[in-house]
C-alpha cells in the first residue's frame, strides 16, 4: 500500500496551508493563557468563548522583535498591558510546523479595537448601575464640614499611600486626622473581590468614619480593569459614606471613579483635597470670629456713643434749667426788694402824718397859742372836783401863775364848789 | 453618628445664627456679652478639634490582612 511517512503527511499539510491560506488574517479572540519567556518571546493561548465555553482555540506566539514594541505600544494606548482575559484583534499568519503543529504568530494587534472593546464593557457596566438605580447613589451623600475620620483602602507598601499619609499627617497647618488603613490587593484578578471585603470590614465600624478613600497608586498605569469591574463599582455607588477614590491613572476615569462620590487623579490629590476643605472651614470659623469681633466692636462704640450724648444732654439741660432758676429766683428778689421799699415809704408817710398831728397836740403849742394849763394837785382839772381854797396852777407860754378857788361851778350847773 | 462632643456642624449653625443675630442688632447690651461667649467658645472649641488636641489618633497600618 502506498504510504505516506507522517513528516511527509505534516509537510503536504504546511505545503496545502502555505499556497491556500493568506499571509495573514485579522482575528478576534481573546487571550487565554499567556507567558513570557526569558529570551522575550511571548506564548499565548488564542480562544473564541461562548458563554464561557471555549468553542474554540490556537497557540500563538509573539516573537521578541515584534513583541517588544507591540506590548509598549499597547500599552501606551489602552493603559493596560496584554493579559489574559483581554479581547484583542490581531494580525496573524497561520503556521504549521512538522514538529510542533499548527500554531498562529502574531504580527500585530490592533489596541483601537480593545479601546472600543472596553468601551464596549464600560458602558455595559455603567447601563447596568443605571438600570440599578445606584449610578449616582454615592455622590447623593453629603461630605461633612470636616472629613477628619477616614478610613482608606489601600496597599500598605504602595508608594501613593506614603504619600497620602504623609501629606495628611504633615499639613502646615496642624490638622490631625484620625486615619486606619484596611489593607487590599489593589490590582490584577482578586484586586475588585479584596476591596470589596475591605469596604466590608469598614463597614463594621462605619459609624467611625466620615468618609472611605480608596488610593492606589505610583507604580504603573496598568492594571485598572479591576476599577471597571461592575462588583465594585455597585458597592462603592451603594457605600453608605462618601467614597473618594485617588487611583492613580492619566487615562479615562474608571467606572469607579464615576460613582465614586469624590474622584481625585492621585493619592495626594486626595490628601490636598481634604485638607483644602478643613482650611475652608477653619478660614469660615476665622470669618465668622472676625464678623463677630466687628460687629461687637461697632455696637459698643455706638452704645458709647448714645452714653456721652446723654451725658451732653444731661449736662445742657440741668444748666439751662439752673439759669431759669435763677432767673426767677431774682425777678422775685427784685420784686421782694421793691416791694418793701414801697412799704417803707408808705409807712414813713404815715410816720410823718401821724408827727404832724402830734405836733398839732402837743401842749407847748396849744401854750404858745395862748391858752393855759391849769392843774390842782399836778393833775389836770377834769373831772377832778374843786372846793374853794383849792390852789390852782395856770401855765401859759411864759407864765407860771398860782391861784386860789373862789368858787367853781359845773358848766351844766349841776355842781357847786 | 457615634456621641461626639461637638458636631461641626451644630457648631457652624449655632456661630452662624449668633453672627446673624448680632449683626443684625437684635441683643441689647447685656446679651451681647453672653451670645458673644458662647460664639467665641463655639470658634475655639473648632479650632481645637481641627487640631486634634482632644483625640489621640492616626492608628494606622495595624489590622488585619
Amino acid at each position: 500500500m502506498e504510504h505516506l511517512s507522517l513528516h511527509a503527511l505534516n509537510n503536504l499539510i504546511k505545503t496545502t496551508l502555505d499556497s491556500q491560506l493568506d499571509p495573514s488574517y485579522w482575528v478576534v479572540a481573546e487571550i487565554g493563557e499567556m507567558r513570557n519567556t526569558q529570551n522575550g518571546h511571548c506564548y499565548l493561548e488564542l480562544v473564541d468563548k461562548e458563554n464561557d465555553r471555549v468553542t474554540a482555540k490556537v497557540r500563538g506566539t509573539i516573537w521578541s522583535y515584534t513583541y517588544r514594541n507591540l506590548s509598549t505600544w499597547f500599552e501606551g494606548m489602552t493603559g493596560q498591558a496584554l493579559q489574559p482575559g483581554l479581547k484583542i484583534l490581531c494580525n496573524v499568519a497561520v503556521q504549521f510546523h512538522e514538529l510542533y503543529g499548527l500554531s498562529v504568530n502574531i504580527k500585530d494587534i490592533d489596541a483601537n479595537f480593545t479601546l472600543g472593546e472596553r468601551a464596549r464593557r464600560r458602558k455595559e457596566v455603567i447601563d447596568k448601575l443605571v438600570a440599578d438605580g445606584t449610578f449616582d447613589m454615592n455622590r447623593g451623600h453629603a461630605l461633612p464640614l470636616v472629613p477628619q475620620r477616614i478610613a482608606i483602602i489601600s496597599s500598605p507598601t504602595a508608594a501613593g499611600f506614603g504619600d497620602f499619609m504623609d501629606q495628611i499627617e504633615q499639613n502646615s497647618r496642624g490638622y490631625k486626622f484620625s486615619a486606619k488603613l484596611y489593607k487590599a490587593t489593589m490590582q490584577g484578578d482578586k484586586a475588585a473581590l479584596s476591596i470589596i471585603n475591605a469596604m466590608m470590614q469598614v463597614h463594621d465600624h462605619i459609624e467611625n468614619y466620615d468618609a472611605l478613600i480608596i488610593i492606589r497608586g505610583g507604580g504603573s498605569q496598568v492594571d485598572l480593569d479591576c476599577f471597571d469591574d461592575y462588583e465594585l463599582a455597585s458597592h462603592i455607588a451603594q457605600y453608605p459614606i462618601p467614597v473618594l477614590t485617588g487611583i492613580g491613572h492619566e487615562r479615562d476615569e474608571t467606572i469607579a471613579d464615576l460613582v465614586a462620590h469624590t474622584r481625585l487623579k492621585t493619592p495626594t490629590a486626595v490628601a490636598e483635597f481634604l485638607i483644602s476643605g478643613i482650611i475652608a472651614f477653619d478660614d469660615q470659623l476665622d470669618e465668622y470670629f472676625s464678623r463677630l469681633f466687628h460687629s461687637v466692636n461697632q455696637k459698643i462704640n455706638v452704645e458709647k456713643q448714645r452714653l456721652s450724648s446723654l451725658g451732653y444732654q444731661l449736662k445742657g439741660i440741668s444748666k439751662e434749667k439752673t439759669a431759669s432758676s435763677n432767673y426767677t429766683l431774682s425777678h422775685l428778689m427784685h420784686k421782694v426788694k421793691a416791694a418793701a421799699k414801697n412799704y417803707f415809704h408808705q409807712q414813713q408817710k404815715k410816720l410823718d402824718l401821724a408827727d404832724n398831728t402830734m405836733k398839732f397836740l402837743d401842749p407847748q403849742q396849744v401854750l404858745k397859742r395862748g391858752y393855759t394849763i391849769t392843774t390842782v394837785n399836778g393833775k389836770l382839772i377834769k373831772n377832778t372836783t374843786l372846793t374853794k381854797g383849792d390852789v390852782i396852777v395856770s401855765e401859759s407860754n411864759n407864765y407860771i401863775i398860782t391861784s386860789t378857788v373862789e368858787s367853781s361851778n359845773k358848766k351844766n350847773g349841776k355842781e357847786k364848789a | 453618628m457615634a456621641k461626639k462632643k461637638l458636631s461641626y456642624k451644630n457648631a457652624v449653625e449655632e456661630i452662624e445664627s449668633i453672627v446673624d443675630k448680632i449683626e443684625n442688632g437684635e441683643p441689647d447690651v447685656d446679651e451681647l456679652a453672653e451670645l458673644v461667649k458662647r460664639a467665641a467658645g463655639l470658634i475655639k472649641e473648632c479650632k481645637v478639634k481641627l487640631k486634634g488636641t482632644e483625640d489621640s489618633l492616626s492608628e494606622t497600618l495595624e489590622e488585619l490582612e
